[in-house]
């Protein structure tokens, strides 16, 4: 199929983010064209037609997240975008953000116009250095061009922004979580409903996007939703930007059409698995999903139906391989303590399980693992299942089960022998 | 009003309610930790879920809000089992400290463990530990491993005390209660109402701390004398089958504690710490024998010369109670007719440093019938300014008055119940009952009436007020 | 802190009216940034300047990873240990920087030149393993380059 690019469209030089770079391969025409010639919810329609879902995770639909929102109801309404990027494994907004924050602002004021924002905020986690450079640099110079602040070329559209820098919580990638902090507070996700579109931000109503998904908005705007819709899939339109690392020959972030078979992504376009060994397992999405094996990806492509029909999902585009040799063990304790040390600890199933399947996991890597560990990860991790108030509790357990799933033999192998059957490796094993 | 179905049953809910409120309401129990009527909603226990018809699995029932013809199930197999569930992780990290904690006997943990539990853990993990007897204030102390973390007490202070003292720091299963580091918790005149509201044996009163197992206590009505407000209190003592033979008797006559009673027209579920500390103000050393100048003598003999003094009085001054209960005011007043010039007294001021009064239960007025006192007797006591000089009797009812400003020539009756040097240079000393040795009502200062019910028995050397007046001014027996 | 409200003032400009309590974090990272962590007197100063509790400031100053109330070494070294970075060596590399500085992650050298931690995933696995030094990503790490690093730092 071809590979139409939408985000990834020039070569990154060393001004190529910058705001003449920008507007020299046509940015803010699209926010031109809309302030002249479009109402606020025509640009709302085009966003709707282009079928476009969320690219953080989620993959809820942008059109029906927003149309919740009555942009002329006289409420402040706000737009936040989620630039935390914390699930292991996804850097591909990263990628934006140093090399096309121009596009996310002017996406931006393009949802924000459909919205009524007066208010928007890019919620960035805080250990990004140079992507928060780029972003605040290109706030100051998409102020000083006039497309913040006050009468926006010359319209009555007004809209400020916010860089709102996290300061190290995956917790806070979660959009409720994210608002607490926006907030001044803890990040604390909160139940719903109400949704934030309902209530949101200081209790008003607030659109979350991701990053990326909102990056897409220039285009849809500068060429219509329905040329959108025809781009990927039907049921999936548009692009995905990829990040994957780990064992693989070529890491970096890649732009495919939604569809793209999974196979020939990982043995063609990113050289395949490092040192030319035979690929053990592979993350598509970022940790929170479901680990898939060399066979399963065959008859895959790179879109969630596809994924759904394997028991796992796109989820935040961050894929890990995985090469043959690497201790599964070792690589689920890793996950573990990572989702131990981020839950926020504000409902039990998490607060209590997260610690639990940590020390469980710790025990049998320190071989003192007993038969019924196993049973006991599948329940815990069943426990979390659709039973806590943010969604890190089930990603916990969909790793976890992922992984037994895959690899039982590898833990009953090292529960029983005390060590592990591949060494304990995790870094990828030099060719023999 | 929407109707929804619980366990197939036709309920007739409010539009603004959870489904977890309109249960409750219709007699359903949905067991639940961090829910509370008075704040807001957490969800985060996670216990009170509930199965929709139709669905597979459980969800909170305090944030599900009630929809028109919604269908629940409280008590299915899967409702059981996920419940079993909750209970596994809230108890996975708890210590079984049962044997040896304050809350035990009323433990909302306890309870639903034998519930909905009541199966060992499943965990071969140690236990997480973290810190115990954390002072929290200078009345609470902390146990962070019982604490499971509902947040109610945080809660507390922000929306009903506003004290802002409470928060959790850290994170994760690392999460710990902690007041703010400028003691605010201190200064928070309802902080123990968190002690009230924890539902497992985290937040435990220091005062109260190992007196006594709850089911050895029984719990008396009565109603806060501390201030105009009247909260309805239960003051807790032991019950006579549990006396402790092996301690001075008076052990098992003694407030253990004080805790709120429930009244929607007066205080809601919450007292002041000043009602908790109603020991220091019924157990201060008692007046138990009657005098004249000082010299002990029978009841008896007191009474009659009391009453010999009031017949021969020409201008008798009478500084009434604003402690009298309702009925021995209205005593005083059928009694002496309006033989007495009578004016109302404020017994207590605010202590120095005392909080005055705010938006939530504490009144400046730091009596608890001033109200009544007032609508029999119109006149107050100003105590700037003398008495009249040719007043020949006082009668002090209650305390509060300055000897100082007695007229010089003036004979005094004085009726009180705690030993005071000013007893023994009363012409007649009658030692009287308090609250907690009789029945009667309190008027608080938005005309609620309220009953209290005695704890204890009074000693025979002591009188009572209300039946006293009657033979004070028996021989003149006219009426007002 | 009081040397910064200048600065948190044109930050509050763009903020809508009632969001005082949203300025929390942005002067937080300011003050560590300036001093190098967040002191007592920091945390009282915000009371007055923002009107938020003060237990907000102290539940937020320990939840977030990021903010400290104690100092670390001059050069702050935190090396990711999360699923890529772990593919590729980053256990080595914490390894090695222990060795090299002789202390464990979590401590500080005696002379007070370097703190070394391991902290989760930074959103670099691209260019794994990743090492942060003093904020800056400083991305496909090897001994060699640790090797570098400390040489330059010391």
């Amino acid at each position: 199929m071809a590979n139409t690019k939408l985000l990834m469209t020039f070569p990154v030089t060393a001004s190529s983010h910058m705001l003449a770079a920008y507007r020299a391969r046509g940015g803010y025409g699209a926010l031109e064209k809309a302030l002249r010639e479009m109402k606020p919810e025509q640009v709302a329609a085009e966003v709707n037609a282009s079928g476009i879902q969320g690219r953080g995770g989620a993959a809820f639909p942008m059109g029906r997240k927003w149309a919740v929102v009555h942009p002329m109801d006289g409420q402040p309404h706000y737009l936040c975008a989620n630039a935390d990027e914390g699930e292991p494994g996804t850097f591909k907004d990263r990628w934006i953000l140093e090399y096309a924050p121009h596009l996310l602002l002017e996406s931006m004021l393009l949802a924000a116009y459909a919205l009524q924002v007066r208010h928007a905020f890019v919620y960035i986690r805080g250990e990004f250095d140079q992507p928060y450079r780029r972003l605040a640099a290109a706030v100051e110079e998409a102020y000083a061009a006039g497309y913040f602040g006050q009468r926006i070329l010359g319209s009555d559209f007004a809209c400020d922004l916010v860089v709102s820098r996290g300061a190290g919580s995956y917790v806070c990638g979660e959009a409720s979580a994210l608002l607490s902090s926006i907030e001044g507070k803890r990040g604390y996700p909160r139940n719903r409903p109400p949704r934030l579109t309902v209530r949101g931000l200081y209790q008003k109503p607030t659109v979350v996007n991701n990053v990326e998904t909102l990056s897409n908005i220039a285009w849809i705007v500068a060429n219509g939703g329905a040329a959108f819709s025809k781009v990927g899939m039907a049921k999936e339109p548009g692009t995905r930007l990829i990040s994957i690392s780990g064992h693989i020959e070529r890491p970096g972030v890649y732009e495919i059409e939604i569809g793209h078979p999974f196979a020939r992504f990982i043995y063609e376009d990113c050289g395949g698995v490092l040192g030319g060994r035979a690929l053990k397992g592979v993350i598509p999405g970022g940790i929170s999903t479901k680990i898939l094996t060399a066979s399963d990806i065959g008859p895959l492509t790179l879109d969630n139906a596809s994924l759904q029909t394997a028991g796992s999902s796109m989820g935040s585009g961050g894929m890990v391989v995985i090469a043959e040799g690497t201790c599964m063990v070792r690589l689920l304790q890793v996950l573990l303590r990572f989702y131990h040390h981020e839950s926020c600890g504000q409902c039990t199933p998490c607060r209590e399980g997260m610690g639990w399947l940590h020390r469980i996991i710790d025990r049998i890597v320190a071989g003192d693992g007993h038969p019924e560990d196993i049973e006991r990860l599948y329940q815990i991790s069943a426990w979390n299942d659709g039973t806590t108030i943010c969604g890190m509790g089930d990603a916990a357990g969909y790793a976890t089960s992922g992984i037994l799933n895959k690899f039982r033999d590898e833990f009953e192998y090292y529960i029983e022998h005390k060590r592990s059957r591949c060494n304990g490796t995790l870094e990828c094993p030099k060719s023999s | 009003m929407p109707e929804i179905f619980i366990n197939g049953q036709s309920v007739q809910a409010e539009r603004d309610q959870s489904i977890l409120q309109a249960a409750l309401a219709n007699g359903f129990y949905i067991p639940n930790f961090c829910w509370h009527p008075e704040l807001s909603i957490a969800g985060n226990c996670r216990i009170c879920a509930v199965q929709v018809e139709g669905r597979s699995w459980a969800e909170i029932a305090c944030n599900m809000p009630v929809v028109e013809g919604l269908r629940v199930l409280t008590d299915s197999d899967v409702v059981k089992a996920y419940r079993k569930s909750i209970m596994q992780l809230l108890t996975l990290n708890h210590p079984v400290d049962c044997g040896i904690c304050d809350k035990a006997g009323e433990c909302k943990l306890q309870d639903y463990h034998y519930k909905f539990n009541g199966s060992p853990s499943v965990s071969r993990d140690a236990k997480v530990h973290a810190t115990k007897f954390h002072p929290l204030s200078q009345r609470i102390v902390l146990d962070n491993e019982r604490c499971i973390l509902c947040s109610r007490c945080v809660r507390f202070t922000r929306e009903i005390s506003k004290s802002y003292a409470l928060g959790i720091v850290q994170r994760g299963d690392s999460s710990l209660v902690r007041c703010a580091e400028d003691h605010s918790l201190d200064a928070d005149p309802y902080s123990d109402n968190i002690v009230d509201l924890c539902p497992v044996g985290a937040l435990l009163s220091r005062p109260f701390l190992y007196r006594a197992r709850v089911w050895y206590l029984k719990p008396t009505r009565s109603v806060c004398p501390g201030c105009a407000r009247g909260c309805s209190v239960q003051i807790w003592h032991r019950k006579p089958e549990w006396k402790l033979n092996a301690l001075d008797a008076r052990r098992n006559v003694c407030i253990e504690r004080v805790t709120p009673l429930e009244n929607p027209e007066v205080n809601g579920p919450w007292i002041c710490n000043k009602g908790r500390d109603l020991a220091q103000i019924f157990e201060r050393p008692r007046a138990e024998q009657a005098m004249q100048k000082g010299l002990a003598v029978d009841l008896a003999a007191a009474i009659d010369s009391a009453r010999r003094l009031v017949a021969a009085s020409r201008h008798p001054v009478a500084l009434v109670s604003s402690w009298g209960s309702n009925e021995e005011l209205e005593a005083f007043k059928a009694a002496q007719g309006a033989r007495f010039d009578c004016l109302v007294k404020q017994d207590w001021e605010p202590q120095p440093g005392e909080w005055l009064d705010d938006d939530l239960l504490i009144r400046a007025d730091k009596n608890p019938n001033t109200a009544a006192a007032r609508a029999l007797f119109t006149h107050t006591y100003d105590d700037t300014r003398p008495l009249d000089a040719d007043t020949d009797l006082v009668l002090i009812w209650g305390e509060g008055f300055d000897f100082a400003r007695l007229p010089a020539g003036a004979r005094t009756i004085l009726l009180n119940s705690y030993l005071q040097p000013e007893n023994g240079h009363a012409d007649v000393f009658i030692p009287i009952s308090i609250q907690t040795e009789r029945r009667g009502h309190y008027t608080n200062f938005e005309g609620v009436v309220s009953e209290f019910e005695p704890c204890f028995a009074k000693r025979a050397s002591v009188a009572d007020a209300e039946t006293l007046f009657a033979s004070l001014f028996a021989s003149e027996g006219i009426p007002a | 802190m009081q040397h910064l409200i200048p600065e948190f003032e044109q930050l509050r400009k763009r903020y809508p009216a009632t969001f005082a309590s949203s300025l929390l974090l942005p002067c937080l990272h300011r003050i560590q940034e300036d001093r190098g962590y967040v002191a007592d007197s920091d945390i009282d100063g915000l009371v007055e300047y923002l009107g938020v509790p003060r237990i907000q400031i102290e539940e937020v100053l320990s939840f977030y990873g990021q903010l400290r109330r104690k100092p670390v070494g001059r050069c702050h070294i935190q090396a990711c240990r999360n699923l890529s970075c772990s593919l590729l060596g980053a256990e080595r590399i914490v390894d090695h920087l222990s060795r090299r500085l002789g202390i464990a992650p979590g401590q500080t050298t005696a002379d007070g030149r370097f703190t070394l931690s391991t902290v989760e995933c930074l959103a670099s696995c691209g260019t794994a393993p990743v090492v942060m030094v003093d904020g800056t990503y400083h991305e496909s790490m090897t001994p060699e380059k640790i090797d570098a690093l400390i040489e330059a730092r010391s």
